[in-house]
């Protein structure tokens, strides 16, 4: 861990039992650098998300900032950009196009500051024998020389926004929630690590972050979002967030936008004229694991 | 009803579905010119990313002006190559080039079109991928996933001369978790449940 965080987990610890509270100090701390005392004692004390006020966000957002700033020294800008009105998004992936080449999940790494030495990737790219669905019998360790491999097929998976989403019913904290544009999104700082949504979920999207993500503080991407990229500590458990800094600005997520060979598409579910709708219209979809009732926003096809 | 018109209703209801299908529209410069393919109804306007500058030897008529056209299927010995791995044999340069300009392409219909628009020459023969990548089904659409929509066009990706897209090497494959060792060879098949537990069936 690096001094600035031993020196606001000393900070916490301290003041933790200056008020007689040390019991409190056993529960594990997250390994946030942090700052002032100000900013540890106000971050002890932060609301769940869905509980601040206005200025409270803005607030919280200055310590994430001034937290990454004293950690890596670098300058991000986390935001709090709000869904769009009318939007709801969905993902379609076209696995005749799909070549299982991995860019997504290499762009998804960087774009989201995911720790690069951690096991903990967003996308998974399973490997399958031609014709063959039964996820168990999946690879995603592959690596050839090329790919795709003759007889073989790609299928990405990652957190599929489900609209009845069970690792939300399973969260003891509620710290974690669909929004209105049907992004399920985690607020880090209420997590409490505990993984009841881990084992609640059948995809397997989502991660806990057994160490300190390694970060290179040169390779940071400061485009941030509270409940998305921002620099996440230890010991919370995080996943795929369809890119929330970038889709409710418009952009593309990172892995649609690495994708070679446009075999994911993305969009507004509630405009019958996105190209999501036209898929899911015209082709063959369908869903992993339907019959479990999650309803997944993630669809598959071929053509 | 006579037969004739019999055929003839059934006929121009034929013709209705299938412009309502397609829209085409009489170029109208042109007293009876051809028949030009304008898009899909419904479909969203696209702008296409160009390729022009892409290319080594556009403008063609940098030679092609001073040659004769030769319409021959032959070996080329100089510039281009004359090996095509598209359509098994059966198509040649000119199916796609135009024979007097070779800075055009051309349509099935022969419409000169510029290099710019060969999705509508790829589409003369592959109409089910053109109308998905007209809809946002196949292909790239590149930025943002609203408002206008910038689109690769088909050459982009597929080289007509050998269309199928190359193999190319994966990114690395994710770490193992800290801690643990890959089984070498070990990436399919468990043992089922009833085989690694040995049951001692006699009594
Ligand atoms: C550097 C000069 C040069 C440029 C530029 C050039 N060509 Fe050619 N091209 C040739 C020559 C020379 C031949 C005759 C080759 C032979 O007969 O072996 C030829 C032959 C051809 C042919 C075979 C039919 C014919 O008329 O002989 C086609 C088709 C063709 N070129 C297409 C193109 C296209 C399309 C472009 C532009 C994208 C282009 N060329 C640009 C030199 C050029
Ligand atoms: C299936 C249609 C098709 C056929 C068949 C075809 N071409 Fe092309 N050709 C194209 C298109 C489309 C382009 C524009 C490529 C791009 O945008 O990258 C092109 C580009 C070219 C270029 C320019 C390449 C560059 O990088 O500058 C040359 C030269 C050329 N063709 C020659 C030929 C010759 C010679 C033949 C026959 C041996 C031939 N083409 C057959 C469709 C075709
Ligand atoms: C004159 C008709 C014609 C035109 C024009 C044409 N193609 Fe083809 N294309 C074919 C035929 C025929 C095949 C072979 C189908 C088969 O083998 O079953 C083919 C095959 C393909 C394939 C599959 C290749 C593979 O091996 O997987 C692709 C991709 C393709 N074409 C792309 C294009 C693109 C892009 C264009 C426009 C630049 C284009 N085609 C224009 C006739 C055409
Ligand atoms: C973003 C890249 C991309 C663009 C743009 C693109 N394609 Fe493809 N296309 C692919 C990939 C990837 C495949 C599947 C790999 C393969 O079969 O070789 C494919 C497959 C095909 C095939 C083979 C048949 C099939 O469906 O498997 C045809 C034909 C084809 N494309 C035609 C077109 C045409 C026509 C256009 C333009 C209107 C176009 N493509 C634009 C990436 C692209």
């Amino acid at each position: 861990m690096s001094k600035a965080g031993d020196k606001f987990d000393q900070a916490r610890r301290n003041f933790l039992r200056g008020i007689g509270l040390g019991t409190a100090a056993a529960v594990a701390q997250p390994a946030w650098g942090g700052q002032t005392f100000q900013d540890a004692l106000a971050d002890f004390f932060q609301k769940d998300y869905r509980r601040m006020s206005k200025e409270e966000i803005d607030e919280a957002l200055g310590r994430i900032e001034r937290r990454v700033k004293a950690q890596y020294d670098v300058d991000i800008d986390c935001q709090n950009t709000p869904p769009q009105e009318n939007v709801v998004y969905g993902y379609a992936i076209n696995i005749s196009r799909c070549i299982g080449c991995r860019y997504c999940v290499h762009a998804c790494v960087k774009e989201n500051n995911l720790g690069r030495d951690s096991q903990v990737q967003y996308i998974r790219v399973l490997e399958l024998d031609q014709g063959n669905f039964n996820l168990e019998q999946s690879d995603h360790y592959y690596d050839p020389e090329k790919v795709p491999v003759e007889g073989k097929h790609y299928l990405p998976v990652q957190c599929m926004q489900c609209d009845d989403p069970p690792c939300v019913k399973a969260c003891p904290v509620e710290a974690t929630w669909m929004e209105p544009d049907g992004i399920v999104v985690v607020d880090y700082d209420w997590c409490i690590g505990c993984r009841y949504c881990m084992a609640a979920c059948p995809y397997w999207a989502r991660h806990f972050n057994w160490t300190t993500p390694e970060l290179p503080a040169k390779e940071i991407n400061t485009n941030c979002h509270y409940l998305g990229n921002r620099p996440r500590p230890r010991g919370v458990v995080e996943k795929c967030h369809f890119c929330i800094h970038r889709v409710r600005k418009g952009q593309q997520p990172a892995c649609m936008e690495a994708c070679p060979t446009g075999a994911r598409i993305f969009g507004n579910l509630l405009d019958p004229d996105s190209e999501i709708r036209y898929v899911l219209a015209n082709k063959q979809v369908f869903r992993l694991k339907e019959d479990l009732g999650t309803e997944p926003k993630f669809w598959y096809f071929s053509d | 009803m006579t037969m004739r018109t019999a055929i003839g209703l059934v006929g121009t209801g034929l013709l209705a579905a299938f412009s309502a299908l397609v829209a085409y529209a009489q170029d109208s410069s042109e007293p009876g010119g051809n028949l030009r393919f304008e898009g899909y109804p419904g479909a969203p306007e696209i702008q296409v990313v160009s390729r022009i500058d892409e290319l080594f030897f556009y403008p063609c008529d940098e030679c092609h002006a001073t040659m004769e056209p030769n319409p021959d299927i032959r070996e080329l010995d100089t510039f281009h190559d004359s090996e095509i791995d598209h359509g098994k044999g059966r198509i040649w340069c000119h199916s796609c080039h135009q024979l007097e300009d070779p800075n055009n392409l051309i349509t099935l219909l022969d419409e000169p079109v510029g290099i710019d628009d060969a999705h509508i020459v790829c589409g003369g023969c592959h109409a089910n991928r053109e109308k998905d990548w007209y809809f946002g089904a196949h292909g790239k659409r590149l930025v943002n996933w609203q408002g206008e929509r910038t689109v690769y066009n088909c050459t982009h990706c597929h080289n007509p001369h050998s269309p199928a897209i190359e193999p190319r090497a994966p990114k690395p494959a994710p770490p193992v978790r800290a801690g643990l060792e890959r089984e070498p060879g070990a990436e399919h098949e468990h043992t089922p449940i009833w085989e690694s537990h040995e049951v001692d069936d006699e009594p």
